[in-house]
C-alpha cells in the first residue's frame, strides 16, 4: 500500500520540480528585467529623453526638429539656472 | 528573511566592516590590498544606510508615507513630476557627482590613504548624507524650495544673504579651481589639448545630429559623441608624435588660462548651445561610464597600495599643500563625505521629482553613500602610485625645484625614492614629456587609473591611452562645469541687481548678459590667473579657499536643518535630542572651517598663512600683484568666515528663543495634503 503510494505520488513530485525551477528562473528573469527597465529609464531622465517624451505630449506635437527646438529652448531656460556640483 | 537570520547577516556585515577598517588602520610596513578599502567603506554605508537613515527617517524626519510630495500635487510634467525613486537616485548622482570627489582625495592622499579613507566614511555616513537627506526632505515639505530661500524663511533675513553670498563665493572659487585642475592638466600635453580641443567639433556634429537627425535620441547621440572622442584619443596619440602638429598644440599654462577664461565668457554670454549642450551630454555620459569602468576594475583588479597609511606630511608641512591633518584633511575632502554644494543640489531639482516622502532616504542618503564611493576610488588610485612617483607629480616647482633630477633629489630626501630616469620613462609611457611639477590632483588621478587599468587591459602598450583617456574624462566634465556654472553665477548676479536698477535683473537683456558674464568670468579668472602665477603653485591657496567656502555652504545648510529639526520637536514630540543628528556635524564642520580659515588668515608659516606670504613677499621685494593675491585670499576668507558666524549667532538665538518658548515654533512646511499614490498603489 505504502509502495504504492510512494509510487505514486512520485511522478507528481518529479513533473513539479522542473515546474519549481521554471519559476525561480522566471522570477530571476523578471528581476533582470525589472533592473534593466530601471537603469534605462534612469538613463532617459539623466539625458533629458524621458523631460522631452513629456514635452511632446503636454504640447500635443510629434517628434520633429522643430518640436525638439521648442524644447530645448524651454529646457534650457530652466536648466541654465541649475547649480553643477563641484 | 527570517529575523535571526537577519540578525545574524547584519552582525557579519558589521564585523566584516570593523576587520577592514582594523586592517587599514592598524597595518602597517607591508602593502594592504585596495579591497580592504572598498569593504570597510561598503559595509560602513550598509550598517550607516540601514541602521542611522532609517532612525533619522522614522523618529527625527518622521518620512509620511501618505503626504503628497509637491512632484504629485503640483505636477506640470515640466519641473515637478513624480519620478521613480530609482531613477531619482541616478539623476541626483549625476547632479552631485563632480570633479571633487575625484580630486580632493587626491591631494590629501600627501598624508597617507588613512586619514583621507577615514574622513571620506566617516564624514559621509554621519554627516554628508545626512545634510543631503535632511535637506532634501526639508525641501520637499517646503514645495521644493532653495536652500536660500529656506535659510530666509527658517533663520531669517541674514540666513538667506549670507546664503547666497557663500554659493556666489563658492562658485567663484569653484569654477577658478577646477580651471586650474584643467591648465595644469593640459599644459604642455599636445595629447590631451588636441582631445578637449576636438570635443568641441564632435559636440556641433552631435549638435547637428541631435537637432536635425534624430531629434531627441540623446542617448543614442551621446554614445556616438563617445565613439568619436575615442577617435580623437587616438588622433592625439598622432598629434603628439607629429611634430608640426605636436607644436600648435603645446601650450603654455597663461595660453591655456586665456583660452579657458574667452571659452567661460563666450559660454555664459552667447547662444552658442549647439555647442554647450551636446557637450553637456557627452560629458555626463563618460562621467558615468568612467565611474562605473573604475569601481569594476578595482574589485576585479585588486590592486596594492604603494602609498603608506600615514606620511611624514601629516606635521603640516606638506609639498602638495601645506597644514596639518587637523583640519586641512577635513577640508581638502570636502565632495565625497560632507560638500554644502549638495545642498543646493538637493533644493533645487530633485524634491520637485520625489513621488513619495519615504523615498528620499534612498535618494538623499543613498546617492551621497555612492558619491563617498567615488571619493574611495580616488583615494585607490592615488594610493596605488609609488609614493615618490605621487610626490614628483603632485609637488609644485617653487618646493621641489624646476630640474627633474633636483626635484627626484628632494623627494628622495623626504623618504620616498624616485629617480629622475625613472619618472622620464613613466612621462613616456604615458605619452607626456615630463609628469614634474603636474599639481591639481587631476595629472595623478590619471596615472594611478592608467597603472590600475594597464596591468591587465592591453598591458603597458595601452597606458598612454588609458592616461589620456581619464584626463579626457576630467577635462571634459570640468569644462561643463565651467560653462554651467559661469551661467548660473550670471543669473545669480542678475537676480541680485535687478533690486538695484531693473532692467539688469532681465535676463535677456544683452548689455545686463554681457556685463554680468563679464563680472563672473572676471572674477574666477582673476582666481585663475593668480593660481597659475602663485610661486606655490596655486593648489596650495586655492583649493583649501574652496574647501573653506563649500564647508561653510554647508554650515549653513545644517543650521537651517537643525533650526527646523528643533522647531519641529519643539511643536511636536519634545525630543530635542533629535537636533543632535544634524547639531554633531554642524559642530564639527564649525571647529573645521573656523580653524582653518584662522590657519589660511593668521598663521605664522608663510606657506600656511596668506597674510604672512603676503609679508615674506613683501619684504623679498616680490611683484605688488601676488602680494595683493595673497590679501585678497585672507579677506575674501574673512568675510566669508565673519558671515557664517552672524548666521551661527542668528540660528543660535532663534534655537533659544524657540526652545524657552518665548517664540511660536511654528516651521513654513506646507500643508499636509492627502497623497493619492499610495491608494493607487494599493488598489
Amino acid at each position: 500500500m505504502s509502495t504504492t503510494m510512494c509510487g505514486a505520488g512520485a511522478p507528481a513530485r518529479e513533473t513539479l520540480k522542473p515546474k519549481v525551477a521554471e519559476a525561480e528562473a522566471n522570477t530571476i528573469l523578471a528581476a533582470i528585467i525589472r533592473s534593466f527597465t530601471v537603469l534605462v529609464a534612469a538613463l532617459q531622465e539623466i539625458f533629458d529623453e524621458s523631460a522631452y517624451r513629456r514635452f511632446l505630449d503636454r504640447t500635443h506635437q510629434q517628434s520633429s526638429p522643430h518640436a525638439y527646438a521648442g524644447f530645448r529652448r524651454e529646457n534650457e531656460q530652466a536648466k541654465s539656472r541649475r547649480p553643477r556640483c563641484c | 528573511m527570517p529575523k535571526f537570520l537577519r540578525i545574524l547577516l547584519w552582525i557579519a556585515v558589521s564585523l566584516l566592516g570593523a576587520l577592514a577598517l582594523a586592517t587599514i588602520a592598524l597595518h602597517r610596513g607591508e602593502q594592504i590590498n585596495a579591497l580592504w578599502l572598498v569593504v570597510a567603506a561598503v559595509s560602513t554605508y550598509a550598517v550607516g544606510y540601514r541602521f542611522y537613515s532609517s532612525f533619522i527617517a522614522a523618529k527625527v524626519l518622521a518620512l509620511d508615507p501618505l503626504r503628497a510630495t509637491p512632484a504629485e500635487r503640483l505636477d506640470n510634467g515640466r519641473d515637478f513630476v513624480p519620478t521613480n525613486k530609482w531613477v531619482v537616485f541616478g539623476h541626483h548622482f549625476a547632479a552631485i557627482a563632480g570633479p571633487g570627489p575625484l580630486v580632493g582625495p587626491v591631494l590629501a592622499a600627501q598624508f597617507g590613504y588613512l586619514p583621507g579613507t577615514l574622513w571620506i566614511i566617516a564624514g559621509a555616513v554621519l554627516g554628508g548624507c545626512v545634510q543631503d537627506f535632511v535637506i532634501l526632505l526639508f525641501s520637499v515639505r517646503r514645495d521644493g524650495k532653495s536652500l536660500t530661500e529656506m535659510a530666509k524663511s527658517e533663520i531669517g533675513r541674514l540666513g538667506g544673504v549670507v546664503a547666497y553670498v557663500a554659493v556666489l563665493g563658492i562658485i567663484v572659487i569653484l569654477l577658478a579651481v577646477v580651471a586650474l585642475v584643467v591648465v595644469n592638466a593640459l599644459k604642455s600635453s599636445p595629447w590631451g589639448a588636441f582631445t578637449i580641443a576636438m570635443t568641441m567639433p564632435i559636440a556641433v556634429l552631435m549638435g547637428i545630429y541631435l537637432r536635425r537627425i534624430r531629434p531627441g535620441k540623446v542617448l543614442e547621440t551621446s554614445a556616438i559623441g563617445f565613439v568619436l572622442v575615442l577617435a580623437a584619443i587616438f588622433g592625439g596619440q598622432w598629434v603628439s608624435e607629429t611634430p608640426s602638429w605636436a607644436a600648435i598644440f603645446t601650450l603654455t599654462a597663461p595660453t591655456l588660462s586665456i583660452l579657458i577664461i574667452v571659452y567661460g565668457f563666450a559660454a555664459s554670454a552667447l547662444p552658442v548651445w549647439l555647442l554647450l549642450a551636446p557637450r553637456d551630454y557627452l560629458s555626463t555620459f563618460v562621467k558615468l561610464g568612467t565611474i562605473s569602468l573604475l569601481a569594476v576594475g578595482i574589485v576585479v583588479l585588486r590592486p596594492s597600495l604603494h602609498m603608506p597609511p600615514l606620511t611624514r606630511f601629516a606635521d603640516g608641512d606638506g609639498p602638495v599643500f601645506a597644514g596639518k591633518i587637523f583640519p586641512f584633511a577635513f577640508i581638502t575632502i570636502a565632495c565625497g563625505a560632507i560638500s554644502g554644494f549638495h545642498a543646493l543640489i538637493s533644493s533645487g531639482t530633485t524634491p520637485k521629482l520625489i513621488r513619495r516622502e519615504p523615498e528620499a532616504r534612498l535618494v538623499g542618503y543613498g546617492a551621497m553613500m555612492a558619491e563617498s564611493m567615488v571619493a574611495i576610488m580616488a583615494m585607490i588610485a592615488a594610493s596605488v602610485l609609488q609614493p615618490g612617483v605621487y610626490f614628483a607629480v603632485n609637488s609644485p616647482a617653487g618646493i621641489v625645484g624646476q630640474a627633474p633630477e633636483a626635484a627626484a633629489t628632494t623627494i628622495s630626501s623626504w623618504g620616498f625614492q624616485v629617480t629622475a630616469a625613472q619618472m622620464a620613462t613613466l612621462a613616456h609611457a604615458v605619452g607626456e614629456q615630463t609628469l614634474f611639477n603636474r599639481t591639481g590632483g587631476a595629472p595623478a588621478f590619471a596615472v594611478g587609473m592608467a597603472q590600475i587599468f594597464s596591468s591587465t587591459l592591453g598591458g603597458h602598450a595601452v597606458m598612454a591611452l588609458w592616461y589620456h583617456f581619464a584626463i579626457m574624462f576630467e577635462a571634459l566634465f570640468i569644462l561643463t562645469i565651467i560653462d554651467a556654472g559661469t551661467r548660473v553665477g550670471r543669473f545669480m548676479l542678475q537676480d541680485a541687481l535687478g533690486h538695484i536698477w531693473k532692467p539688469l535683473g532681465r535676463t535677456s537683456w544683452y548689455p545686463s548678459i554681457l556685463f554680468t558674464s563679464a563680472v563672473i568670468v572676471a572674477a574666477w579668472g582673476n582666481f585663475l590667473w593668480q593660481g597659475i602665477k602663485d610661486p606655490l603653485g596655486g593648489i596650495n591657496s586655492l583649493w583649501p579657499l574652496f574647501g573653506i567656502c563649500n564647508q561653510l555652504l554647508a554650515t549653513v545648510a545644517l543650521c537651517v536643518a537643525t533650526n527646523i529639526i528643533l522647531k519641529t520637536a519643539c511643536a511636536k514630540t519634545r525630543r530635542l535630542r533629535y537636533a543632535l543628528v544634524t547639531l554633531f556635524p554642524l559642530c564639527w564642520l564649525v571647529a573645521v572651517t573656523f580653524t582653518a580659515s584662522w590657519h589660511k588668515i593668521l598663521d605664522p608659516n608663510p606657506r600656511v598663512g596668506f597674510l604672512s606670504h603676503a609679508r615674506q613677499l613683501a619684504a623679498a621685494g616680490a611683484n605688488p600683484r601676488l602680494i595683493f593675491n595673497d590679501r585678497l585670499d585672507a579677506a575674501v576668507t574673512g568675510v566669508l568666515v565673519v558671515m557664517v558666524a552672524m548666521i551661527l549667532i542668528e540660528s543660535s538665538l532663534e534655537c533659544m528663543r524657540i526652545i524657552s518658548g518665548s517664540k511660536s515654533a511654528a516651521t513654513k512646511e506646507s500643508p499636509f495634503v492627502m497623497t493619492r499614490l499610495a491608494m493607487e498603489e494599493q488598489s
